[in-house]
């Protein structure tokens, strides 16, 4: 896989404000991009330089190794976070508007859209006025509008704020499917779960500076504590007895006459010698390593006392 | 990138041509303009309704030689004052013309009337009165007629414009004047209107957050003009069907009425006409009435140089827009809502309202140095230019109006690109409002 859209150095005030310092991110072809990050640490700011909506103070922004020009960004698809419509246009002229503002010419944008509007139920809708629709309808049509250009590349800010969890379902099979079709994807989010389902990558943006990233499941297992999830039959002190001096027992809880028990390893080599132990005590019904959600990952590194010294807050 | 920009010209356009106050507007503005000019053509028209005028002379018989006119009939009594208006109440007569004894001293008579006659009857009154009161006095001084018409000596003043030595001057009136001033008028009340309605439109799409998706797909500089070119257009476009409306409808109505009387047989065309002119030297109160054959309201008219002021109407008219509208654009771009526009709207529309008040004074007097240097600055040459302009400008004073165009163009693309600046950094502002030092700094910003 070659790397599709790069940030380099990207650096920006506004007045006295730093937004962003020196941040840089890979995002590869073919890839979902989670852009993760608290309440003002910047995203939309990175989004925007990477749409070319503000311009960075310095860094680049590189698409295909080349930088980014009004020509290359019509390929872009971009949903922001606070999106809108004309209230007063109708549906499909609106859709046709924004497509050809793309750069589309007329009987390929109407051919796209059609496509859309007949995969999201949408063809009853095309002469209605905007304000007629519903919150979650227009949602969808600005999807649909993010995507009808047949962009290489889509970032969306928050795509699934606002939804209800069966749109957000169809929003999230839609993403999937246009990575399947060959699609980039960028989106942020403060929709943890979403991200392990979904993203390839992921950066985490605190207070102007990119302070953790990497492959999703890399992120996650270097966040290891050692921790087993382990399901059994048989008695409690049996179990107890298993656990050498290496093992200690987190938790443990009974549901009807099985049991569940959080184990923390002292030892790498965790889980092979946890199974040897146990298996001459209990009835082991399941074992698996409790990884770290990118929630508790998420929360660690944005409260940390580390991650929050930065010269900027020092200076103000 | 160029066809982008015809997109959103297209769109801004035709999304307020569908609207319906444009539709409304584009009707009612005709239908009142129309209205008034047909209302005052046919009230002129109305006056030749016949008058039957009771006159009371208390000097009986001295006025018994008063003669009326055409429409005006007199009939003159030796009755009183009081008697006559007893009888007005069951007679046909449609009013009384009182020449009390002292009318040989200090000139004034009264005209009592059931229903206002126009101001064409009493100023036919007041001539027929004046003459006779002339003629009467002849007598006195033993002069004959012909003595009386060599004494008469009417004088009219023409105006004219000196165009350098060896050149002809130019004849100066004042009803092209007047036409400036209607243009400078029409000049102001478009660019307020169709500026604000550019500020509206960046505050629509602001606080609709449709802003983000457009700038990621053109430049906030194409979105801007883009906008300001619809909606000039759109301008143009209500501008236009006014005068082409306002024409059909008062020609068509000018047919109906005349045709009417013409069958009437009451007043040939010709004199209608007549009719119209005085009464627009009424309505505009110029005392047009000695204004000889060759030199009537309809001359002063064709003197007016249409081509020069209808090709610099469009030049202030498009010039003034563009500049103001560039600025409004701004305007609209640094604030969340209508409610907050009132701070920027003032200080930006101060120039305006200031030449539009100033106009006045300026149209008594083009030649100050107030009009000249209002007609150069480009905030208010749009309006104070086409006044000076209506009056012609002396050859020698022709650069002004060169160095006025020059400097409108230079100042609205200046305009254009500060605006440009704080647009693109305002359209992405919520929530703060904005300073004008914090607008300063936004033109600085990368």
């Amino acid at each position: 896989m070659s790397i599709l859209l790069q940030a380099q150095h990207i650096d920006k005030h506004f007045g006295d404000f730093h937004v962003l310092k020196d941040v840089s991110i890979d995002v590869q072809e073919g890839s979902i991009f989670g852009l993760l990050g608290p309440n003002g640490a910047g995203k939309t700011t990175l989004i925007r330089t990477l749409t070319r909506i503000t311009a960075p103070d310095s860094g680049a922004i590189l698409f295909k190794g080349q930088p980014l020009t009004d020509e290359t960004r019509r390929h872009f698809g971009y949903l922001p976070e606070e999106r809108g419509l004309y209230r007063k246009m109708r549906v499909w002229e609106q859709a046709m508007y924004l497509i050809r503002l793309k750069g589309v010419d007329k009987s390929t944008a109407s051919a796209n859209l059609n496509d859309w509007f007949d995969r999201f139920n949408m063809q009853d809708w095309r002469s209605k006025r905007v304000e007629e629709l519903s919150k979650g309808m227009q949602q969808k049509l600005q999807f649909v509008i993010t995507a009808a250009h047949d962009p290489e590349i889509l970032i969306l800010d928050e795509p699934f704020s606002g939804f209800d969890p069966v749109n957000t379902e169809e929003i999230k099979q839609e993403i999937l499917g246009l990575k399947k079709s060959g699609k980039t994807i960028i989106f942020s989010t403060h929709n943890m779960s979403s991200v392990e389902e979904l993203c390839d990558d992921i950066a985490l943006i605190h207070k102007g500076q990119n302070i953790l990233h990497g492959a999703t499941q890399e992120v996650r297992s270097s966040f290891r504590q050692n921790l087993y999830e382990i399901t059994f039959k048989g008695s409690k002190v049996a179990f107890a007895n298993a656990m050498g001096y290496q093992f200690e027992i987190d938790s443990i809880k009974e549901t009807g006459d099985k049991l569940h028990a959080l184990v923390r390893s002292h030892t790498d080599e965790g889980s092979r010698l946890l199974l040897k132990a146990m298996a001459d005590h209990v009835e082991v019904l399941s074992f698996h390593e409790k990884m770290p959600s990118m929630h508790d990952i998420f929360i660690a590194q944005v409260s940390s006392p580390e991650a929050s010294t930065d010269p900027a807050q020092d200076a103000a | 990138m160029q066809h982008k920009i015809i997109l959103i010209i297209r769109r801004e356009y035709l999304s307020r041509i569908r609207k319906r106050s444009f539709i409304v507007m584009g009707l009612l503005g005709p239908l009142i303009m129309a209205g008034v000019i047909i209302f005052a053509f046919w009230s002129s028209l109305e006056e030749s309704e016949d008058q039957k005028i009771l006159v009371v002379d208390d000097s009986y018989p001295f006025f018994a030689d008063l003669e009326g006119t055409s429409t005006i009939a007199l009939d003159i009594q030796d009755i009183s004052l009081a008697k006559a208006e007893a009888l007005l109440e069951v007679s046909d007569y449609t009013g009384i013309l009182y020449l009390p004894g002292k009318i040989l001293a200090n000139k004034s008579a009264e005209l009592i009337f059931k229903k206002q006659p126009s101001f064409r009857v009493q100023r036919q009154l007041e001539e027929r009165l004046q003459q006779y009161l002339e003629i009467s006095k002849l007598k006195e001084f033993n002069l004959t007629e012909t003595d009386y018409r060599r004494l008469k000596a009417p004088v009219i003043i023409s105006t004219f414009q000196y165009q350098g030595p060896g050149q002809d001057a130019e004849r100066a009136d004042i009803l092209p004047a007047i036409v400036g001033q209607i243009f400078s008028i029409l000049i102001f009340f478009f660019i307020f209107l169709y500026s604000v309605s550019v500020m509206r439109g960046v505050i629509e799409e602001k606080t609709n957050r449709i802003i983000e998706v457009m700038v990621s797909s053109v430049r906030p500089f194409q979105l801007m003009m883009g906008k300001i070119i619809g909606v000039g257009a759109v301008g143009l476009t209500q501008f236009l069907i006014w005068v082409v409306l306002t024409f059909t409808i008062v020609s068509i109505g000018q047919t109906i009425i005349i045709g009417n009387k013409y069958v009437a047989g009451a007043e040939p065309p010709g004199a209608a006409t007549e009719m119209i002119q005085e009464q627009m030297s009424a309505e505009n109160a110029l005392s047009l009435t000695q204004i000889s054959a060759d030199d009537n309201l309809f001359n002063q008219i064709r003197r007016v140089n249409f081509p020069l002021m209808i090709g610099l109407f469009l030049f202030y008219f498009i010039g003034g827009y563009l500049l103001y509208s560039a600025l409004m654009a701004a305007v609209g771009s640094a604030v969340d809502s209508d409610t907050d526009t009132q701070q920027f709207v003032l200080p930006v529309t101060f120039p305006l309202l200031l030449a539009y008040f100033l106009s006045f004074q300026v149209f008594a007097n083009p030649g100050s140095t107030m009009a000249i240097w209002l007609s150069i600055i480009p905030f208010t040459s749009p309006i104070i230019m086409m006044i000076r302009v209506s009056y012609g400008i002396p050859s020698a004073d022709l650069w002004q109006v060169y160095l006025s165009c020059a400097l409108l163009i230079a100042t609205f693309i200046a305009a254009a690109w500060v605006s440009a600046r704080i647009y693109r950094t305002g359209i992405l502002m919520y929530g703060k409002k904005a300073s004008l030092r914090e607008l300063l700094k936004w033109i600085t910003f990368r």
